[in-house]
């Protein structure tokens, strides 16, 4: 039997099976597609430093099959049905997922179970697949954003591995055995650590017969080396690199800062709406004045990435390499100004109505759900992702004040330049 | 044996009506969000572009935002950005896009504010100058990328005189020479009411649709002067071979096919085709090349629905050493096709793959707008919802050999690489 766990606003509903798996549940009556998303907590940051890139390689190897589905076979299930599937690997998380007709949901969702659960990991499927990794590797060498990205990355994160490059270096996949997967994945592939979110023309008690029945026959947990993150010291001074790249066209300028995770979940939404304001849309201050007004950049973006245990404020710029100490400098003053003058009521209001508005909008198809459902169940719990509008509109100036002196500073950053050779 | 699959997909009610200016507007009644999706068509893509003037439309879409009779570019910005609306304009090669996005009670303000920008845009000149020198960067950052590189070669070597040889962006050479009264002329031909659907999906019942978009559209005069029909050069079969030196850590190997345009019979086989081929983790690319050989991360298929002369491009990225068998590997997987019939099975796989993927792209409101529009504006008409899919349920297997045959003779090769890699290779052919 499950055990519901849910609160009243929460629009899906959330279990807890005896095993200790976790099931989001969302019934759209309207839709004839259903989405099965299965989150795991076994992301990059769950691999020791000699293991780097562990987590992604697995994602791709559990595509390959188990005893009874031999490669190949569960991406016929799915597609020759009309389904579609894929997956992705970060640092705090791996996510599988299906959508399927819901009719089709008897023989499609057995077979994710099936390929999750007894991931047979064939040594020479081992092989073969660790060359597509590393052509997946060799295709972000070629893009001058990633490059620059993680280099970024590994120079905010000196301890902590979201630092690391979640597909890893082929030097370090080059030393990995099959063995060690098959361990890496018997640890982590837990009920404890996973969360499946289904969301769409499935009723509750289906859903749950099929989940309880199909997400149970989980091996005992095989022992593997684990790794506990180390808390990243905070920034102290301007940390700058700069690259010269072959084939770059134009000039990059992307800075970062460190923000709280998860368990500051109300700071970092502030910061997301600090982001808003300085570079998304035309009038928001870094877009006006450096692409519009004074016309020193190509484009500009702020982003910040929600990330569990540390998030990420990033805003970066293409431009020409005679612009960059300009932009970085006035890029300084936009952060000063945001810890010494309050924002205008006006231009809070602005930012609180567009990422409502975007909230919304991303939350329309079953997937988009799904989704945000299974990653807010990996990094904290499913029902804080639906109080995100309710705590964008109530903040007030002086907070978001308070959190821009706290987390940004001109002072304190990591900056990387990417310039042509 | 495979089994036909069936997506119920409840079928929207789709509400067609053309007011008396000649403008279409479509309306279908979604109610599941508070949202409001819609897609302002015009048939002033890249394609209507003069000989010589390529990226006129891209650069239109930059600045008809920045400036109407009423409303500077920061009043324009600052009116969509204040209530959290989105208000978008592209040129793709066979349309203009307007669209906006917003929850349902700010629908008319912002339907208002598009209708403001597309009627009575002043293109100022020294929006026009910011633009276009960002639109040259665009050009040139596009360089970065070696997948840009190859397809931009692609395309010049399949269309030649035709203006799919460009990017949307045009060249930096088209684009250095635009100026505002270029935009006024093109703007005054092709804007008007009898060259434009509006497309709407939404919580909105569609006669206030319907209401709401005669409103602002409604006085919308129809120019005495008819549009002039376009002449369009010919687009003929011609192989070619392209090898593009770049210090780069993968090569990109990519060849095309002149393919059907929408309009003609083979478009539905060959779109099987490019699924068969190309599409999801169980496609015959992806199984032959990735899962069985390990020579790439992406490796697919595509087969972009055309006015005219479509092309039909396969290509992958792989190691250097690689370069000569991935592309023997990929020219004998598309001429296989000619050679013999797909199976049975293949063949309902790859149509239970292309109608569910087609039922499961319907399921926002803007994807809603998107296609209807999309089908009313390249003259298929909404009906071809469903002739789409019964004209995919009945391909046989050798109607889909036949399209092969006539699809797939000699391919335009691009090689984008290390020179050591792609020099020595030449064309079994050329």
């Amino acid at each position: 039997m499950s055990q519901l766990l849910t609160t009243y606003q929460f629009p899906a509903t959330a279990f807890k099976l005896d095993n200790g798996l976790t099931l989001i549940h969302q019934h759209l009556p309207a839709t004839p597609v259903v989405v099965v998303d299965v989150w795991v907590k076994a992301g990059a940051i769950a691999e020791p430093d000699q293991w780097s890139g562990m987590a992604h390689f697995l994602e791709h190897m559990i595509f390959k099959g188990t005893e009874q589905l031999e490669p190949g076979a569960f991406d016929r299930v799915i597609e020759n049905r009309g389904g579609m599937t894929n997956a992705a690997t970060s640092h705090d998380y791996a996510h599988f997922f299906i959508t399927t007709a819901a009719q089709h949901l008897p023989e499609t969702l057995p077979a994710l179970a099936e390929i999750l659960l007894q991931a047979a990991i064939p040594a020479d499927e081992f092989a073969l697949e660790r060359e597509v990794v590393l052509e997946e590797i060799r295709q972000t060498y070629d893009n001058p954003d990633w490059v620059g990205f993680q280099a970024l990355s590994e120079s905010i994160y000196q301890r902590h591995p979201y630092g690391r490059p979640v597909l890893g270096t082929s030097s370090k996949l080059l030393e990995r055995s099959p063995e060690e997967m098959r361990c890496f994945h018997r640890f982590h592939y837990q009920p404890h650590n996973m969360t499946v979110a289904i969301v769409g023309g499935i009723p509750a008690e289906e859903a749950i017969k099929l989940v309880e029945k199909y997400f149970s026959d989980f091996d005992a947990p095989a022992s593997c080396p684990t790794y506990t993150p180390e808390a990243e010291p905070p920034l102290t001074e301007i940390r700058r690199q700069e690259l010269r790249l072959p084939r770059l066209e134009q000039a990059r300028l992307m800075m970062a800062w460190t923000a709280p995770g998860v368990e500051h979940l109300r700071s970092a939404y502030g910061l997301d709406l600090l982001s808003v304001l300085l570079a998304e849309g035309r009038t928001s201050r870094l877009i006006r004045e450096l692409r519009e007004e004074k016309q020193l950049v190509q484009s500009i973006n702020s982003a910040f990435s929600l990330q569990q245990d540390s998030s990420l404020f990033t805003i970066t710029a293409s431009l020409d390499p005679e612009h960059l100490d300009q932009v970085e400098a006035i890029v300084g003053d936009a952060i000063s100004e945001l810890q010494t003058t309050p924002l205008p009521t006006k231009d809070l209001a602005r930012c609180q109505r567009l990422l409502c508005n975007d909230y919304a909008f991303s939350t329309e198809a079953p997937c988009q759900l799904a989704g945000m459902y299974g990653y807010y169940n990996t990094i904290a719990s499913a029902e804080l992702a639906v109080t995100y509008p309710e705590q964008i509109k109530s903040f007030q100036p002086k907070e978001l004040l308070h959190l821009a002196s706290q987390y940004l500073s001109p002072y304190r950053y990591a900056v990387t330049i990417l310039k042509p050779c | 044996m495979q089994k036909k699959v069936h997506f119920s997909e409840p079928v929207p009610h789709i509400h067609r009506t053309v007011l008396a200016n000649g403008l279409t507007v479509i309306a279908v009644e979604n109610p599941a969000a508070d949202i409001i999706a819609a897609r302002i068509y015009i048939r002033a893509g890249s394609r209507w572009e003069p000989k010589g003037k390529a990226g006129l439309a891209h650069l239109l879409a930059a600045v008809i935002t920045k400036g109407t009779e009423k409303l500077s570019a920061w009043e324009i910005a600052e009116k969509v950005e204040s209530v959290g609306a989105s208000l978008g304009t592209d040129a793709a090669s066979d349309y203009f896009l307007l669209s906006i996005k917003t929850v349902s009670a700010d629908f008319a303000n912002i339907l208002n504010l598009a209708g403001e920008i597309l009627r009575s845009p002043t293109f100022p000149e020294s929006e026009v100058e910011l633009e276009r020198r960002l639109a040259i960067q665009d050009i040139r950052s596009q360089q970065e990328q070696p997948f840009s590189i190859a397809f931009d070669r692609l395309r010049q070597a399949m269309y030649r005189d035709h203006p799919y040889s460009f990017s949307s962006l045009g060249t930096e050479e088209t684009v250095a020479n635009l100026n505002s009264a270029q935009l006024q002329e093109y703007h005054q031909t092709y804007f008007r009411p009898d060259n434009i659907i509006i497309s709407l999906a939404g919580r909105i019942a569609p006669e206030d649709a319907v209401d709401a978009i005669a409103q602002v559209f409604g006085d919308w005069q129809v120019p005495p002067t008819p549009l002039s029909p376009l002449l369009l050069p010919a687009v003929l079969p011609q192989a070619s071979w392209s090898a593009i030196p770049q210090a780069t850590q993968q090569s990109i190997v990519m060849l095309g096919y002149l393919a059907a345009s929408v309009q003609e019979e083979d478009y539905v086989k060959l779109k099987l085709l490019s699924t068969y081929l190309g599409n999801g983790l169980s496609s015959r690319l992806f199984v032959e090349l990735r899962e069985k050989r390990g020579l790439a991360y992406e490796v697919s298929a595509f087969y972009p629905t055309r006015l005219d002369a479509s092309q039909f491009v396969v290509y992958m990225g792989t190691a250097p050493e690689n370069t000569a068998i991935a592309l023997e590997g990929l020219r004998a997987e598309v001429e296989r096709l000619s050679i013999a019939p797909l199976d049975e099975e293949e063949l309902q796989a790859s149509k239970n793959k292309l109608l569910g993927q087609y039922a499961l792209g319907k399921q926002t409101n803007s994807q809603l707008a998107q296609i209807f529009g999309w089908y009313e504006i390249i003259g298929l008409g909404i009906e071809f919802d469903h002739e789409f899919v019964s004209a995919v349920s009945a391909i046989t297997t050798a109607e889909a050999q036949e399209a092969a045959i006539r699809c797939f003779v000699e391919p335009c090769v691009v090689l984008v690489g290390p020179e050591t890699a792609i020099a020595s290779l030449v064309s079994p052919t050329i």
